[in-house]
């Protein structure tokens, strides 16, 4: 009997809020061998905002970390993180 | 040196806002050809030394266009680094993951930066260089892109034989999957710049300074003000793209000659 598997999906959007666009994308799939890479072709966005994950079922497990001390002058990452899940019997 | 291939107002000003501009020099025939096949049949790699198995390099680096460029960015006495190096992406080789070059001391301002030299055309499924216009100023150990893939705004250099990239040291830069059967050339050079400007190197119009800020056609613009204003090749934050404009506004006034 094949058991629910937890598919990731790392979204950088551009603030930390659900509604803000996404600015990168990583989705991992438990699948054997899996690897992803940067693309020279043009990219086909399954979602616009983090919020659009969510409507398709994603769930949130991490939200952007808040708490770092920032200035008005270092710029450091790209986004806001947020990690998402879905649970579900995945072939291969 | 004439000034008819030292860069425009605007023309720097994208430098500053993207991290990266592009030469296509005029070189002679048969150049790039002549080079892509001594390095097709390079059997080790020379590092600093492929200018001396390769000298025909030099013809690239003296190009009026290229050396125009540099002069715009650096200053007329800018350095050409002992330090080169032959990136040959072999067929069927992996991606690279995006990354900074260097430790994690960086320079805000326009003091050195990367000259990307290709012999061939380069096609994506070569395994271009894979650039992220905007990410210059940021100051972000390697470790923590790992979670990045596909970043939206990312530029895949996929160019003609002959074109030169600069780009500024800390762009964030990766490569492609190589899923061709030919070898993707690339080299890379180092320059750095020698003297602070005590007055503009490229042509400047001191016209320009007074153009208003537009916030109407803000897209549009093509004058350095409402370019270091508005421009946002990543689509960042406010925060991010306020501080942004800052370290802009201090890298104009420092390539004018303004202390910065």
């Amino acid at each position: 009997m094949p058991q629910p598997r937890q598919r990731l999906l790392y979204l950088h959007a551009r603030t930390p809020s659900v509604f803000s666009d996404i600015i990168g994308l990583t989705p991992i799939e438990p699948v054997a061998g899996f690897r992803v890479e940067i693309s020279a072709e043009a990219l086909d966005w399954p979602y616009k905002t983090v919020h659009d994950a969510l409507v398709d079922g994603w769930q949130i497990v991490q939200f952007p970390h808040l708490q770092a001390p920032f200035d008005d002058r270092e710029l450091d990452v790209v986004g806001y993180e947020f990690i998402l899940q879905k649970m579900e019997i995945v072939n291969g | 040196m004439d000034d008819q291939f030292l860069l425009s107002d605007g023309q720097v000003a994208q430098f500053i806002v993207n991290g990266y501009h592009l030469v296509e020099p005029d070189l002679p025939a048969g150049l790039n050809e002549s080079i892509a096949a001594q390095l097709d049949t390079l059997d080790h790699n020379p590092g600093d030394a492929i200018t001396e198995s390769v000298p025909e390099l030099w013809q690239v680096l003296d190009h009026p266009q290229v050396k125009g460029a540099l002069i715009s960015l650096l200053g007329r006495d800018y350095e050409v680094q002992s330090h080169r190096h032959w990136h040959c992406k072999l067929p069927n080789s992996a991606h690279m993951n995006w990354h900074q070059d260097g430790l994690n001391s960086r320079d805000t301002l326009i003091n050195r930066f990367l000259g990307l030299y290709y012999p061939t055309d380069i096609t994506p499924e070569m395994g271009p260089t894979v650039i992220v216009p905007g990410t210059q100023f940021r100051n972000a150990p390697t470790d923590r892109m790992a979670h990045y893939t596909n970043i939206r705004g990312q530029v895949p250099l996929v160019v003609k034989a002959g074109t030169v990239a600069f780009t500024h040291y800390d762009l964030w830069h990766g490569t492609a999957a190589n899923r061709s059967d030919r070898k993707r050339h690339m080299i890379k050079f180092l320059f750095r710049r020698t003297k602070d400007n005590e007055q503009p190197s490229w042509n400047h119009d001191p016209e320009n300074k007074s153009k208003a800020t537009d916030w109407n056609s803000r897209a549009s613009s093509a004058d350095p003000n409402n370019i270091l204003t508005f421009a946002n090749p990543l689509g960042v934050s406010q925060s991010d793209h306020y501080k942004e404009r800052a370290i802009r506004r201090r890298n104009w006034d420092y390539l004018l000659g303004k202390t910065a």
